[in-house]
């Protein structure tokens, strides 16, 4: 029982990253962006490359890769989503299906289908209060603990946080303010592509590497951003943790393979009955 | 040579009628269906289970494969009752279809999971010779596309077809003109739901064998692709864009002969990576299609043809 509290802590922590990926692209750009799961398996991949392949501690692997992985979220943005950023959200959203498709297809035709692992040593398991715990879980929740942190920061107390809060909030006010929208999306892109290159690895280093890594958690993480209110960053935290405990917790009644039918059916009740989530705020539309 | 060309044109027929399906419930209604390959697995298991358990013939499989994909449908419609963006909307059918998914693939009892069920009965098969028959099946599957096509058009033109586009431009304005927008979105779901039965049921027909890989994400790729190329809401068009897409995937199963050092699976990741592109390069360059949607024009001076 607390066993499963715990590894659904983890799940949960694990998933706040790309929740909070989620939840600020859709407060800046105002779309559900369906290819942050391929995103994940593509910098899970970098990272493999430049650990098992070429022999790099585990650190400076995801260091590089989520700089490199933040640039490559520009690029695309520049290719894909800024010349249909005034089509509505229904053609965003099916561009970012297809552009999943093709980064998750990408890593495939490099490295097949067969699951890889980082070269990390396995460590034995540790027990804290009956609780059996390992390296791996430790490093998830130190990592996303200082990312949360290190967001937090950045989005209260740095101009280009500010900035991004007042675009996602009002556009055309943050604009009359001088905030130049084309900046904030691309720094909200980078800072996106940074937390999904370390949410990817953190996945695959609690799973394998396999193409549809990313986006098996697709469901979860928008229920968790969905849940806490898309566009709120605590929420997405709050939500990630809530999911994560809520669908461990629920293997104990139903069986393990439907473990996605709990976040599909928290996103349905949230819609029904409380849509603007967990810490959103009720907004009229027009 | 004949016989692929004809066993072609037979999977075309019934991806038209998939991408007629999504062509009427986002091209038309403006509701995205994510859950697509989902639903299409449905209908094809609904189909098979209807005959091979419930020992039902091939004429009423059908249409009780119809009905259930309209029913799952419309109950998954339910959920814009309050909140009407598409983006949430476009999630719970991304997750619905992956549930659907995962039942074909975890209830044994049921589907016998990953083995897939087989020894499918084909309509019309005691009136021809096994030799004629994909002519027979051809000839079919074009009916039903026919058919589709021509209910969709009836419809487009109908009331109702003006409230579907409604809701989809504005569903506010939709509202404030008197029109049940909640009870308008279940019915656009469930009509397209209903010819996703069509297609799944085709499906099985034609292969005879389903199983759940041949339900994958990518032919949620395929039938976008398809939509957007015909032109969304313009229902010829999809059958062109089906055919173009159908074309396009089964010629690169020659590229085999080109490149030898390509293995399946890099083959498959190529093709979709190649539909991937072409979907937001339709997008960007392309988004109104080969062919345009169906408008109603006022007719002014009382001449036959008005100009667009």
């Amino acid at each position: 029982m607390l066993q499963t509290l715990f590894n659904g802590f983890v799940t949960g922590i694990t998933m706040t990253l790309p929740a909070l990926a989620v939840t600020l692209l859709f407060g800046v750009l105002k779309f559900a962006n369906f290819a942050i799961g391929a995103m994940m398996t593509v910098a899970a991949y970098m990272a493999f490359a430049l650990n098992a392949q070429l022999g790099w501690p585990l650190l400076p692997s995801t260091i590089v890769v989520a700089i490199v992985c933040g640039l490559l979220c520009i690029a695309v943005d520049v290719v894909t989503f800024k010349p249909l950023r005034d089509r509505g959200s229904i053609t965003l959203m099916v561009a970012s299906l297809g552009l999943g498709f093709v980064l998750e297809n990408i890593a495939r035709l490099f490295y097949g289908n067969s699951a890889r692992s980082f070269a990390i040593e396995i460590a034995r398991p540790f027990r804290v209060m009956d609780i059996r715990m390992n390296k791996e879980q430790m490093i998830t929740i130190v990592v996303s603990t200082v990312a949360m942190l290190a967001m937090y920061f950045l989005l209260t107390r740095t101009p280009v946080g500010r900035a991004m809060r007042a675009v996602a909030d009002n556009p055309s006010l943050a604009l009359v303010r001088g905030i130049e929208s084309g900046r904030i999306i691309r720094w909200t892109w980078f800072i996106a592509g940074v937390l999904l290159a370390v949410g990817g690895v953190l996945i695959g280093m609690d799973r394998a590497i396999e193409p549809p890594m990313g986006s098996s958690y697709l469901i979860a993480v928008f229920a968790a951003a969905i849940f806490g209110g898309l566009g709120s960053p605590l929420g997405a935290f709050l939500g990630a943790l809530a999911i994560g405990i809520v669908s461990e917790m629920a293997t104990l009644v139903i069986p393990p393979n439907y473990r996605i039918g709990i976040p599909l059916c928290v996103i349905a009740l949230v819609l029904i009955f409380r849509p603007q989530g967990l810490m959103g705020q009720a907004h009229i539309r027009r | 040579m004949i016989s692929f060309i004809i066993l072609m044109s037979i999977v075309i027929c019934f991806s038209a009628v998939l991408a007629l399906a999504l062509n009427f419930q986002w091209g038309s209604g403006g509701m995205v269906n994510f859950g697509l390959a989902g639903f299409y697995a449905l209908g094809a298991y609904a189909c098979a289970l209807l005959m091979l358990k419930g020992g039902f013939n091939t004429f009423f499989a059908t249409l009780g494969a119809m009905a259930i994909v309209a029913v799952a449908c419309g109950l998954v419609a339910i959920v814009t009752l309050r909140v009407t963006e598409e983006d949430y909307f476009a999630i719970v059918t991304l997750g619905v279809g992956e549930m659907l998914r995962l039942v074909a693939l975890n209830e044994d009892w049921l589907t016998k999971g990953a083995l897939g069920l087989s020894g499918i009965e084909r309509p019309f098969n005691d009136w021809v010779a096994p030799t004629s028959y994909s002519y027979v099946m051809l000839g079919f599957c074009a009916l039903m596309v026919a058919a589709t096509v021509w209910f969709l058009n009836k419809l487009a033109r109908s009331p109702f077809g003006r409230v579907v586009r409604a809701v989809r431009e504005d569903d506010v304005v939709a509202a404030t003109l008197g029109k049940h927008v909640l009870w308008a979105r279940i019915r656009i779901f469930a009509i397209g739901g209903a010819l996703i039965g069509l297609a799944g049921s085709l499906h099985a027909f034609y292969y005879q064998y389903i199983d759940p890989t041949q339900f994958s994400n990518i032919v949620i790729a395929y039938a976008f692709m398809a939509v957007i190329a015909g032109g969304r809401g313009a229902y010829l068009g999809t059958i062109l864009g089906a055919s173009i897409v159908m074309v396009l995937l089964e010629g690169s199963r020659f590229a085999k002969d080109l490149i030898p050092s390509l293995s399946s699976d890099q083959l498959a990741a190529i093709r979709i990576i190649i539909i991937g592109v072409g979907l937001i390069a339709l997008l960007i360059y392309r988004p109104q299609g080969f062919l345009r949607e169906y408008r109603l024009q006022a007719n002014l001076s009382g001449s036959k043809q008005q100009s667009p």
